[in-house]
């Protein structure tokens, strides 16, 4: 998980969407997201696998939408006024897909520069590593930036 | 961006004419006294060689002039077109097409060959009769003949000069047929100040004394027919037998110019319609002999588009966002149609109706557009099947039908692959070599049918030979080796054939007439579900095998029905759908067995409130939607039957790739998503399901 890491050191700063989900906050990388939009009503799909469960309309596209709580085995909580849906685009197996991310919070847009970047533990997390870029400080407090392509692979 | 590349445009013009030029050279090869397709053979070599000098493919204009000159003998009906030479001259055009593509990978020797070939074949003399025929025509016409001959009246488009036509040039050509008279019509020239030096203003009126068929004088403009008007009527009469001076014809012959106003007799002074008169007097004086040359030079620029109708090339990629716009529309306006409705407000229930209207029509026009006849990737398969039966030497006689059929054209890409392996198959595998066809009472020639025609929602697209049929004993047999079925089971021959398509089924072991047949099967049915359409084989022994393939007019929008399950509403494709019904109590209270009595037929029904996992209690009144997949036709039971939904299709993304039972999704009226059922998949499901709940029930 380090190659990420190696990345972001040659290129300095980061440009994150720092989100809430549960308790935890999540910085995912700006290059990805597309648009953050309000809840829009969702279509369930039957035997989709748990963490895409359904799938939504972003300006006339179907795109899934996917539950990272589920991924990282946090209760889920109903929309709240505070809720959004951060559209991302990642690459899956070469081509480009749309997904939408349920977020309980949208915070802010900022940076994270090298030198907040923390080493992964070994120990102490309930997470898979894999799913972990690295994790950064970020105004006193540890922030997760998730490797997306494998949560969603 | 309008501006494509010249070269590229030939490219694509040639690719067109190859395709004519085929087209017609396999057509000779079944008829080949019909002179229309040599004479269409030529017309698209002329195209190709002109065109080609035009944009610096010199060594194609130079080999096609080769391949011309040699086929020349056959145009003019002295030598008869054999399969040997049809095949040489395929070699070649397939020599052109590639000295067009990839001239790099050709080679002078290849091309040297091919020539030698055709010149080898033309010249082996062969007298031929029609070659006396024409050459029967004495110079002179004859005085007591009935049809002496023709009258002309020509009249080009005034642009004509700019193409880089030259009518005199056809005069010539039109002497050459006989003697000529040829009357120069000046009424159309225009006062001096007006007259542009670039046009062409003076029509003909030429007296043809030679008794050629109306063929020989088409022949010469056929360049530049679309660019002329050409009055052809046959000559009752010979006013003057033998040729004389001009001046002395313009004294006798009522002309139409005599009521010339005074400044067009001064216009004719001006050199262009002087030259004409010139070269008209010493064509008329000077003596015609019937040469073998009666077609013109092609000219570059002369027009390629032989169908009269006003064509314009757009790219693919446009049609395809239009059609996108087009679905956005549709969605858009249903989202307007809600609005209106649930309102109470006239006037926007009025503009919505006609918004409606219009995005229907707009729909309709813009998938018309995307239609393509069939017919052009028929055109194809002939070739395949004249190799074909010419590697296996099975004869093999081709026939198509319904070449108009439109298809997508997305759709009609995907059609090419599937329907080589049917037809390899059918000529492989299907047909019988010559001596067992012999034995068993049948022509020597086999018989492939490929043919398209509409069905409703639906295209067919059939493959059918007359071949040996499937040996169901066999399938069997193989697919009880490879563990697919238990020894005794029993089953129908049509779930046998099924095997067929099952992936690797068929290996090449098997040492029989249908050896290889289920090769590629499976690929085939796959391509096929992915454009929605279903396969159906039919084979009778003895008799022949037919692959029907049912295909949706369009991959981008369908008509749907919107049901409700639970919460969720979903599309079944209307195409799919045969009735629907409601779920009498009776029904509902058979738990052990699902099945429903429609008028006196057994039809198994599933709920889709348990397949589709929905919450909730059902509705009361449950509705069963009779669908038809293949031979199977299965009850889907639902809470409620919302109605017709013009379903703009979107493909669910790479992370629902796994839930196979809906194909897609679209966009309700009210900007929800919903997912579009895949009937065929749902039954499948359900009856994996089955399966699996008595295996676990067994052990």
């Amino acid at each position: 998980m380090n190659e990420g890491l190696a990345g972001e050191q040659q290129t300095g700063a980061m440009q994150v969407v720092m989100i809430g989900l549960g308790e935890e906050k999540f910085a995912l990388d700006a290059g990805l997201v597309r648009e953050i939009i309000d809840p829009v009503p969702v279509t369930k799909v039957a035997g989709a696998r748990a963490f895409v469960p359904s799938v939504i309309n972003v300006r006339g596209n179907v795109i899934p939408l996917a539950d990272l709580r589920i991924r990282f085995g946090m209760p889920q909580l109903d929309n709240s006024e505070d809720t959004r849906i951060v559209v991302i685009e990642l690459q899956l197996d070469g081509e480009p897909v749309l997904v939408g991310v349920t977020a309980d919070k949208v915070y802010e847009v900022t940076e994270i520069s090298q030198t907040d970047v923390q080493q992964t533990p070994r120990v102490g997390m309930h997470w898979k590593p894999e799913f972990i870029r690295f994790i950064a400080k970020w105004r006193e407090e540890f922030v997760i930036v998730p490797n997306m392509e494998r949560i969603l692979n | 961006m309008n501006a494509m590349d010249p070269t590229e445009v030939f490219r694509q013009e040639a690719n067109e004419l190859f395709e004519v030029l085929e087209g017609a050279l396999l057509d000779l090869g079944q008829r080949p006294d019909d002179r229309e397709l040599v004479d269409s053979a030529f017309r698209a070599l002329h195209t190709i060689k002109g065109s080609g000098a035009m944009f610096g493919f010199d060594k194609v204009a130079s080999f096609t002039h080769e391949f011309e000159t040699a086929f020349d003998r056959v145009r003019k009906g002295e030598i008869k077109p054999t399969q040997e030479l049809i095949s040489v001259a395929l070699a070649a055009k397939d020599y052109i097409r590639a000295l067009i593509e990839d001239p790099q990978s050709t080679d002078d020797i290849i091309g040297e060959a091919i020539l030698d070939d055709l010149r080898r074949f033309v010249s082996s003399d062969q007298p031929a009769a029609p070659l006396e025929a024409i050459a029967e025509v004495p110079p002179p016409a004859p005085a007591d003949s009935k049809q002496a001959g023709w009258h002309l009246y020509l009249e080009f488009e005034s642009h004509i000069l700019r193409n880089g036509s030259n009518p005199l040039d056809l005069l010539e050509d039109l002497c050459k047929l006989g003697p000529c008279f040829v009357v120069p019509v000046t009424d159309g020239i225009p006062f001096l100040d007006e007259m542009e030096p670039e046009d062409c203003y003076l029509k003909w009126d030429v007296k043809l004394h030679a008794a050629c068929g109306k063929d020989a004088i088409d022949d010469v403009f056929m360049f530049v027919s679309d660019e002329m008007k050409l009055t052809l009527s046959p000559l009752e009469q010979v006013e003057a037998p033998a040729p004389m001076p001009l001046f002395q014809l313009l004294d006798e012959e009522p002309a139409p110019e005599t009521e010339i106003p005074a400044p067009v007799l001064e216009a004719v002074a001006a050199p262009v319609a002087a030259q004409p008169v010139a070269k008209a007097e010493s064509k008329s004086e000077s003596k015609p002999e019937p040469k073998h040359e009666a077609k013109p030079e092609p000219k570059p620029e002369a027009k390629r588009d032989e169908r009269g109708i006003a064509t314009v090339r757009v790219q693919a990629e446009r049609l395809d966002e239009l059609m996108d716009r087009v679905g956005e529309l549709v969605i858009a306006q249903a989202r307007l149609s809600q609005l209106a409705a649930s309102g109470s407000d006239l006037s926007i229930k009025i503009i919505a109706e006609e918004i409606e209207r219009l995005a229907s029509s707009l729909r309709d026009t813009t998938m018309g557009a995307r239609m393509v006849p069939i017919g052009s990737l028929f055109g194809r398969f002939r070739r395949l099947v004249h190799d074909l039966s010419r590697d296996l030497s099975k004869p093999v006689e081709f026939v198509t039908s319904g070449e108009d059929t439109e298809l997508d054209k997305t759709m009609i890409e995907c059609l090419a692959d599937p329907l080589v392996h049917l037809i390899r198959n059918a000529i492989d595998h299907g047909i019988e070599d010559t001596a067992t066809r012999a034995a068993n009472g049948k022509t020597e020639q086999g018989r492939i049918e490929l043919a398209a025609v509409h069905s409703g929602a639906q295209v067919l697209v059939t493959v059918k030979d007359n071949g040996g049929g499937l040996n169901t004993a066999r399938i069997r047999a193989k697919a009880e080796e490879q563990g697919l079925i238990a020894a005794g089971a029993v089953l129908s021959d049509h779930e046998i054939h099924q095997f067929l398509f099952h992936p690797g089924f068929s290996t090449a072991q098997t040492i029989s007439a249908l050896s290889g047949r289920g090769v590629g099967m499976d690929v085939v049915k796959r391509t096929i579900e992915n454009m929605r359409g279903s396969i159906d084989l039919t084979t009778r022994p003895g008799q022949g095998t037919t692959v029907t393939l049912r295909l949706p007019l369009t991959l981008a929008i369908i008509e749907g029905l919107l049901i409700r399950v639970g919460e969720g509403r979903y599309i079944i494709p209307l195409s799919a759908v045969e009735e629907c019904v409601e779920l009498t109590a009776e029904d509902e209270r058979s738990r052990g067995r699902n099945f429903l009595n429609v008028r006196g037929n057994l039809v198994p029904f599933l709920r889709l409130r348990q397949l589709l996992t929905a919450s909730g209690s059902p509705d009361k009144h449950q509705k069963t939607i009779i669908i038809s997949t293949g031979e199977t036709r299965v009850g889907l039971v639902a809470d409620q039957i919302i109605g017709n939904h013009q379903t703009v299709i979107k493909s669910l993304s790479k992370l629902h790739s796994d839930v196979t039972i809906f194909s897609g999704a679209t966009i309700l009226g009210d900007g929800t998503a919903a997912l579009i059922l895949d009937v065929a998949q749902l039954v499948t499901l359900a009856q994996s399901k089955v399966e699996k709940q008595h295996i676990s029930e067994a052990a």
